[in-house]
């Protein structure tokens, strides 16, 4: 079911409608279960970080190894030395969630500052950063974060750092496209004629007023790929070492059992990085077509 | 071809070439950068646990320059010579051995992205066409969760099925050529990487967007109003494009996931190559797969802007 309300005003396309009602349904459910994972996986990294596990996830026991899931006292099973799945999962979550924060901080200030610098500046500096950003944007991530573990013997943070500066010309885009888009409006040109500092007009009229919406849009994606980064360098090896458990780790572990037909130590974790991932995912998307109405009909 | 539609194509390509050679020399500054303030050197590697003085020696013997810009510019020179050095692991030169195992990721991803291209392009043409149906959204559905599915799950799940559905072992592709049904080998990683990497779900969107935004522009509809073939009218803007924005936005994407693919299938191809040379710290390998890396995005970045020139000579002007 499909609603025109909208009004076209000289700013742009304003509805009456509050949000929730506004918004498709797809879009809400696609917001809602991502809000769902967000919830679950910060409610897991709480109990990971405060030890408030099921079990002990350096536990083995040899005489139930790859037990299914339901299995008495193993709610989700166990791996292949018998330690309970659960409870690694859970644990799982430390392996990239500060982390992830760290790469969404990262790529969402650096993006802000360059994209204001080449949407406000313009001009030369605005050059200089289409420059830097095509620049990154040659190197396949993976490639250069294993350049990066081979010069540094980077650990799992430092590779954040670079997942977060190579996620920075995309929200610098987004930006400098969301200010020339703005420059169109009389706002700014109000602002600058009432003699308000550049650094309010900045900071309050553009990024607080305009752009939180595609901030928080870009964190949520971003935590989606530091998630995927994380748990493919775990899986090859680099990054959360055994005995800590992450999913990618934890996957690859279970591998060999896989190819003999034991399919859940591997399987697990890469449900949970699935789901994860995808709620990330839709969370951002859902969040765009609602906030931004991106979606062209 | 018109003497009029090749200029503006020409000068493109001209200039094209020239942000593609800066940017080229940007790509090699930064891997030079890295591993510049990387702790330690190929000589630390090479030389471990010799003495201070030994390794001075060494390094003198070798002609090692003490400045940055001076070892960059030896490096860049010899690069730009094709000689990128000798791996520290294998002792082999690296550029024949990029050269060899180049070739099998080209056909992985390039191979990949036509798969890619076969599966996305109906369904969004589709969706574009008759708007959202209960088909459309499932598709779209669909392609989010495969699009977040993990390659490396993925591949497993393919490799089971073929072991114990198909008989087939062992599934060692690539070099495996002797074997019945070695195309299959050759197949399955490509198919993997095409259907899970993340580029089937952005392209249907894309496409889709893009297709039905210009299916409601005006000259469509007066296309439609006199009786001529829509699709003829739609198809530069409303396909060409965004099909190739896509494809040359997703060629590092795609490398990134080669490296999964390669080391789930043991594919001799690059990806792996950088995965024993990051394990290794075998900086002259990294070095060279990333520099050749970049070479491939930024070749496939050229052929976009020559496509979009093409169809849109006016943008040779900006």
């Amino acid at each position: 079911m499909r609603r025109y309300v909208q009004t076209a005003g000289p700013v742009g396309e304003f509805s009456a409608l509050p949000l929730l009602q506004r918004a498709e349904t797809r879009d809400l459910v696609y917001a809602g279960y991502g809000l769902l994972v967000v919830a679950l996986v910060f409610a897991s990294y709480l109990l990971g970080a405060f030890g408030w596990l099921p079990h002990d996830p350096r536990q083995m026991d040899v005489g139930l190894i790859n037990a299914a899931p339901f299995t008495p006292g193993h709610l989700l099973g166990t791996d292949f030395l018998g330690r309970d799945l659960q409870a690694r999962l859970i644990l799982g979550i430390q392996a990239y969630f500060l982390p992830g924060l760290l790469a969404i901080a990262i790529s969402v200030v650096g993006g802000s500052v360059l994209g204001v610098l080449a949407g406000y500046r313009g001009g030369w500096v605005s050059t200089v950063i289409t420059y830097f950003a095509n620049l990154l944007d040659s190197f396949p991530r993976l490639v250069l974060i294993l350049l990066v573990i081979a010069a540094f013997k980077a650990d799992i943070y430092a590779i954040m750092v670079v997942v977060g500066i190579t996620g920075m010309p995309e929200t610098a885009n987004l930006i400098a496209g969301k200010i020339s888009f703005l420059r169109q409006k009389n706002f700014i040109e109000a602002a600058h004629a009432l003699g308000l500092p550049a650094h309010t007009v900045i900071l309050k009229h553009i990024l607080w007023l305009n752009c939180r919406a595609l901030l928080v849009i870009q964190a949520t994606l971003g935590m989606a790929e530091a998630i995927l980064v994380e748990t493919s360098l775990s899986y090859l090896g680099f990054g959360v070492q055994e005995p800590t458990p992450s999913w990618g780790n934890m996957v690859q572990a279970g591998a060999n059992y896989f190819l003999q037909g034991n399919f859940w130590p591997s399987t697990a974790p890469a449900l949970a990085i699935l789901a994860t991932i995808l709620g990330f995912q839709l969370l951002g998307d859902g969040l765009n077509n609602m906030l931004e109405g991106k979606r062209r009909r | 071809m018109k003497l009029s539609a090749i200029l503006p194509v020409a000068r493109v390509l001209r200039r094209e070439l020239a942000v593609t050679a800066l940017l080229l020399l940007g790509v090699s500054v930064v891997v030079f950068a890295v591993l510049y303030l990387a702790p330690g050197d190929p000589l630390n590697v090479l030389l471990e646990g010799q003495s201070p003085r030994a390794q001075l020696a060494a390094r003198e013997a070798l002609g090692v320059p003490h400045t940055w810009y001076g070892r960059y510019g030896t490096w860049l020179a010899k690069v730009l010579q094709g000689n990128f050095g000798n791996s520290i692991r294998t002792g082999l030169p690296v550029l024949p051995e990029l050269a060899r195992v180049g070739v099998n990721t080209l056909v992985l991803t390039l191979g990949s992205l036509l798969l890619t291209l076969v599966i996305a392009v109906p369904i969004a043409v589709h969706a574009a066409v008759n708007g959202d149906t209960a088909g459309n959204t499932a598709a779209t559905v669909a392609a989010y969760v495969l699009s977040a599915v993990p390659v490396f799950w993925f591949g497993y799940i393919v490799v089971y099925v073929f072991i114990h559905w198909f008989g087939m072992f062992p599934l060692i592709s690539g070099a495996a050529t002797k074997q019945p049904h070695a195309w299959l080998y050759f197949l399955v990683p490509i198919f993997v990487l095409g259907t899970a990497s993340g580029t089937l779900a952005e392209l249907i969107r894309h496409l889709r967007e893009e297709l039905s935004r210009v299916l409601a522009e005006d000259y469509i509809r007066t296309a439609r109003a006199k009786g001529a073939a829509v699709w003829r009218h739609a198809f530069k803007e409303g396909f060409l494009i965004p099909v190739t924005e896509i494809m040359s936005a997703k060629i590092p994407f795609l490398l990134g996931g080669a490296v999964i693919v390669e080391q789930v299938f043991n594919w001799p191809g690059m990806g792996r190559m950088a995965w024993q040379a990051a394990q290794d710290r075998d900086f002259p390998v990294i070095m060279g797969v990333a520099l050749v890396a970049a070479a491939f995005v930024r070749t496939g970045n050229l052929l976009q802007r020559v496509v979009f020139t093409m169809v849109n000579p006016r943008a040779s002007k900006e």
